[in-house]
C-alpha cells in the first residue's frame, strides 16, 4: 500500500454525503428525543421519524471512529469494563465511548440516549447490547421481535407475528414519548423510505454497467441515507442526486476506472475494512473495481413498502433483508450476480466480530469456485478493530490474489 | 446391577453406545435436538427417541469441522459438527436447532446443505415473554410437530402431546427434588454427580430416567454424610459440558449447589401445564421461560440468578464461559456488576474451551475459594 496514490474523480455525491453526515452528528447534540438505532433494515427507522425522535447509530458511529483510527483505543477501554476482545467490535468501540469517549470523540461524539429503539432482525447480540445499554442508561427499550427467515419461503403466521410486534412498538413508542403517531405520518414516512429504496434497486443496477460508475467505498457512503434517512424527504433528495449522478456517469461511459483500465470486477463479501479502505485504491491501481458486496447488496433497501399499509410494509421490511434470512439464500443471490456484475474474483472478510455475515463464507467461496472456477480470497480480519489487523500478511495475500487474477 | 448413580455418569462416557442400544432395543429412531430451549415434547410425542445433541467424544480434536464453520464460532459447535461429519453418530435421523445465537442459528443451515441425516428443522424462539409471544411461539410448535409427524408418518396428537408432557413433567420434578437436596447444610450429593444425572437425561429415555431418578433418590438417601463443604458455589455460564470443569472446581473443597447453566438448571427448572386444553401453547408457555442468555433479558436473568442465590445460601459465583460464547459475554458485565451489587456474593470469571487446560484455571478457583473462606 506505500505506492503512489493515483488521483481519480470520484462521484460528486460523496461530498454532499459527507455534509449530510455532518449535520447528522450535529443534530444529535440538540434534536430531543434521541434514540440509539441499529443499522440493520430497521422498521423502527420509519416510526422514530413519524414520532418525531432523532435516531443515532452506534454502528455507523464506529465506522467513523474506525475511519479515524480511534476504534483501537475505544476497544481496548471497553476491555477494561469486562467487554471481552471475543465480542463484536461496534459494541465494544461503543462501549469504550461511553465509558472513556476522551476530550475529542470523533464528530463530537454521539450523545447519550432517550430511549432505545431495538430489532431483532440481524445478530442476536443487538439484544444483549441494547440490553446492557439499558442497564447502563436506565432508559425505555421499545423491543420489536421478529422470527428468522430460516427458508425462501415464510410461513403465513410470521407477517402476522411481526404486524402485532409494529403494532406494540408504536404503541410503546407514543406511551414513552406522548406523541401521537397518526396512519398519515406513518404513511408518509413509509412512503418517502420507500422511494429512497426506489432509487436505491436503481443504482444497484446502474452498477452492473462495465466500467464501474461506482466502487465499494461510494455504495458504502450511499448507505447512510439507507440506514439513518429513510422515511425523510432529505433522504430522497439526497439518492436522488446520487441516482442522477450514477445513470449521468453511466451515460457517459465515465467508470471508477476508464474501461481500458478496469480489469477485474471483485465481489466484495462482509464489511469492509473501515480503517483500511485505502485498499480499494491499491486494487484500483491494479486495474481491479468492486461493483458489488453482499453488505451494500442484499441487506438495506431489499423490501419494497405499500405506503397504504404501513404496518404491514414494516413488518415485511423487518422480515426482508440478507441479515434475517438464510445463507442459502444468500449464496443464491451472489451466484446470480456474480454473472450479472461481470465479476472474476471474490474476496470475502472471515470477520471475527460480525459472525453473521461470516458465517457462511467458507461454504459460499467453495460453492463459487465450484461453479464459477474464478479465484477466491478469504481475509481473516476484524472490520472496526484495528489492533489485530496485519498490514503485511493482508496486503502479501492480496498481492497473490492479484496474480492469480492475472 | 450397578447404582443408578453408576448408570448415569457411565452414560455420558458412553453415549453414542447407549443411544444405539436403545434404537436397536425400542426400534425408535433418534432425532438429535440443540439447546434447551427445543421442546423435547413434541419430538417424544411423534415416536423418536430424542438425543441431546452434544459432541459425546469429548477428547476428539476438530480435524474437519473448522473447515465449514470458523474458529472464532462456538466450540461445541464446531466439534459437534466436525464429530458429525466425521460420522461418529450413525445413529441419528434427524436434527432439531432452533434459532439461537449466530452458530447454532446457522448450523441448521450448514447441517441442510451437507445433509447429514435424512431430516432437519428449525424452531423460530420468541425473545420475548409476552403474549403476542407465546402465540407465535406455539405456531412455530405446531409447524414443526407437523413436520416431525410427517417424516415420522404418526400425527402428532394432543394426546400424544399431554402424555409427552405428564412424562417430562415427572421428570423435572424428579430432578428438582434431587436438586433440592443441596439445600441442606452439607448437600449430600455433589454438583459434579449433579452434571452426570442432568447430562443422562439428554441420552437416557426419559420414563427409564424417571426410574433411575427414584432409585437415585433412595441411593441418596442411604449414603453417610460427606464433609462440610469450604464454600457453596452457583456456576452461571452457557454451555459448561466439559466434566472436567465441574470437577476442578469442586476438588478445591466447595460445593457446586446450583447452576444456571443451559445442560443443568435451565433444561428441567420451568414444568408445562398438565393436561392442558391447548398442548402447544402450554409448552410455548413453558419453554419461553427458559433463561438462555441469547434471548433473556439482564433483568430476567438477574431474577433467575439472585432467586437461586438465595434459595442454595450460595457463598460465590463461578461465570464459566466459552471462549466464544458472544451471548454469554455480553451479558457478563452488566449481570456482575449486578450479583455482587445486589446480593454481595463474591464472584469469578474463567474462560473455558475445548480441550482447555484446566490447570491455570485451578489456580484462579482456588485463589477464589481462598477469599471465600476468608
Amino acid at each position: 500500500m506505500a505506492e503512489k496514490k493515483q488521483r481519480r474523480e470520484r462521484p460528486a455525491f460523496n461530498a454532499e454525503i459527507a455534509a449530510s453526515i455532518g449535520k447528522h452528528y450535529k443534530d444529535l447534540q440538540t434534536n430531543k428525543p434521541m434514540a440509539y438505532a441499529l443499522m440493520a433494515p430497521d422498521p423502527l427507522i420509519e416510526i422514530a421519524y413519524a414520532a418525531g425522535i432523532q435516531p443515532a447509530f452506534p454502528e455507523n458511529y464506529a465506522c467513523i471512529c474506525a475511519a479515524r483510527h480511534a476504534s483501537g483505543g475505544y476497544c481496548e477501554s471497553a476491555e477494561a469494563y469486562d467487554y471481552s476482545p471475543d465480542i463484536c467490535s461496534y459494541c465494544r468501540n461503543h462501549f469504550g465511548y461511553i465509558y472513556a469517549p476522551g476530550e475529542k470523540p470523533p464528530m463530537g461524539g454521539i450523545g447519550e440516549p432517550d430511549l432505545f429503539l431495538l430489532p431483532t432482525v440481524a445478530c442476536t447480540h443487538y439484544f444483549k447490547w441494547w440490553d446492557a445499554l439499558h442497564e447502563i442508561f436506565g432508559k425505555p427499550l421499545i423491543f420489536l421481535n421478529t422470527p428468522r427467515a430460516m427458508e425462501k419461503e415464510m410461513p403465513s403466521y410470521y407477517l402476522d407475528y411481526a404486524m402485532k410486534e409494529v403494532e406494540q412498538a408504536i404503541a410503546d413508542i407514543e406511551k414513552v414519548t406522548g406523541t401521537k403517531i397518526t396512519n398519515e405520518k406513518l404513511s408518509e414516512a413509509v412512503r418517502l423510505s420507500d422511494e429512497v429504496t426506489d432509487y436505491w434497486q436503481k443504482i444497484l443496477e446502474l452498477n452492473k454497467t462495465v466500467p464501474a460508475p461506482m466502487n465499494l467505498s461510494d455504495l458504502s457512503n450511499i448507505l447512510f441515507i439507507l440506514i439513518v434517512l429513510v422515511g425523510t424527504q432529505e433522504g430522497v433528495d439526497l439518492i436522488k442526486k446520487c441516482y442522477e449522478e450514477t445513470k449521468q456517469r453511466v451515460a457517459e461511459g465515465k467508470g471508477i476506472l476508464s474501461k481500458e483500465e478496469e480489469k477485474h470486477r471483485i465481489l466484495w463479501i462482509d464489511i469492509p475494512l473501515w480503517y483500511r479502505l485505502g485498499m480499494l485504491g491499491y486494487l484500483e491501481n491494479h486495474g481491479c473495481v468492486i461493483p458489488i458486496s453482499d453488505y451494500t447488496q442484499y441487506i438495506w433497501g431489499t423490501t419494497r413498502m405499500d405506503a397504504s399499509k404501513p404496518v404491514e410494509g414494516l413488518a415485511r421490511k423487518a422480515l426482508g433483508g440478507e441479515l434475517n434470512t438464510s445463507v442459502d439464500d444468500q449464496i443464491d443471490k451472489m451466484l446470480k450476480d456474480i454473472e450479472e456484475f461481470h465479476v472474476d474474483g471474490v474476496i470475502a472478510l472471515s470477520n471475527r466480530s460480525c459472525r453473521i455475515l461470516s458465517v457462511g463464507i467458507p461454504d459460499a467461496t467453495r460453492i463459487i469456485r465450484e461453479k464459477f472456477g474464478i479465484p477466491t480470497l478469504v481475509l481473516d480480519g476484524d472490520h472496526t478493530d484495528e489492533r489485530i489487523f496485519s498490514e503485511a500478511e493482508v496486503m502479501n495475500r492480496i498481492d497473490s490474489f492479484l496474480e492469480m487474477l492475472g | 446391577m450397578s447404582s443408578a448413580l453408576e448408570q448415569m455418569t457411565s452414560s455420558g462416557s458412553n453415549a453414542p453406545e447407549v443411544i444405539q442400544g436403545i434404537k436397536t432395543e425400542t426400534g425408535k429412531r433418534v432425532m438429535g435436538y440443540f439447546h434447551p430451549i427445543v421442546p423435547e415434547e413434541l419430538i417424544y410425542a411423534a415416536g423418536f427417541h430424542p438425543a441431546r445433541l452434544y459432541r459425546w467424544y469429548f477428547e476428539e480434536p476438530i480435524t474437519v469441522g473448522d473447515s465449514y464453520i470458523q474458529t472464532f464460532l462456538c466450540s461445541y459447535v464446531r466439534s459437534l459438527w466436525d464429530q458429525v461429519l466425521k460420522g461418529k453418530y450413525p445413529y441419528l435421523s434427524g436434527a432439531i436447532i432452533p434459532r439461537a445465537c449466530e452458530a447454532v442459528t446457522f448450523l441448521y443451515q450448514t447441517w441442510k446443505r451437507h445433509k447429514p441425516t435424512p431430516f432437519v428443522d428449525y424452531i423460530n424462539v420468541p425473545w420475548k415473554r409476552t403474549e403476542n409471544a407465546v402465540g407465535f411461539f406455539a405456531q412455530e410448535l405446531g409447524r414443526v410437530g407437523k413436520d416431525l409427524g410427517k417424516f415420522a408418518e404418526k400425527e402428532v396428537t394432543e394426546d400424544s402431546l399431554r402424555n409427552a408432557i405428564k412424562v417430562y413433567n415427572k421428570n423435572r420434578e424428579l430432578l428438582k427434588k434431587i436438586c433440592d437436596l443441596r439445600k441442606a447444610e452439607i448437600p449430600p450429593v455433589s454438583g459434579t454427580e449433579i452434571f452426570d444425572v442432568v447430562m443422562s437425561g439428554f441420552i437416557f429415555d426419559k420414563e427409564k430416567h424417571n426410574e433411575l431418578l427414584e432409585q437415585l433418590l433412595t441411593e441418596i438417601s442411604q449414603r453417610a454424610q460427606p464433609s462440610k463443604p469450604l464454600a457453596r458455589i452457583l456456576v452461571s455460564g452457557g454451555c459448561v459440558i466439559d466434566r472436567r470443569v465441574w470437577e476442578m472446581i469442586e476438588s478445591t473443597g466447595v460445593s457446586i449447589v446450583v447452576d444456571d447453566v443451559n445442560n443443568g438448571s435451565r433444561s428441567f427448572w420451568y414444568s408445562v401445564e398438565d393436561g392442558a386444553k391447548e398442548p402447544l401453547e402450554a409448552l410455548a408457555r413453558a419453554y419461553i421461560m427458559v433463561p438462555s442468555a441469547f434471548k433473556t433479558s439482564i433483568e430476567d436473568r438477574f431474577n433467575y440468578v439472585s432467586e437461586l442465590i438465595s434459595e442454595y445460601k450460595v457463598d460465590g459465583v463461578i461465570f464459566a464461559i466459552n471462549r466464544n460464547c458472544e451471548s454469554e459475554k455480553f451479558v457478563y458485565p452488566e449481570l456482575n456488576k449486578k450479583v455482587k451489587g445486589k446480593t454481595k456474593v463474591p464472584t469469578l470469571n474463567i474462560e473455558t474451551d475445548y480441550l482447555v487446560d484446566m490447570a491455570p484455571l485451578r489456580t484462579r478457583v482456588e485463589a477464589f475459594v481462598e477469599t471465600l473462606k476468608a
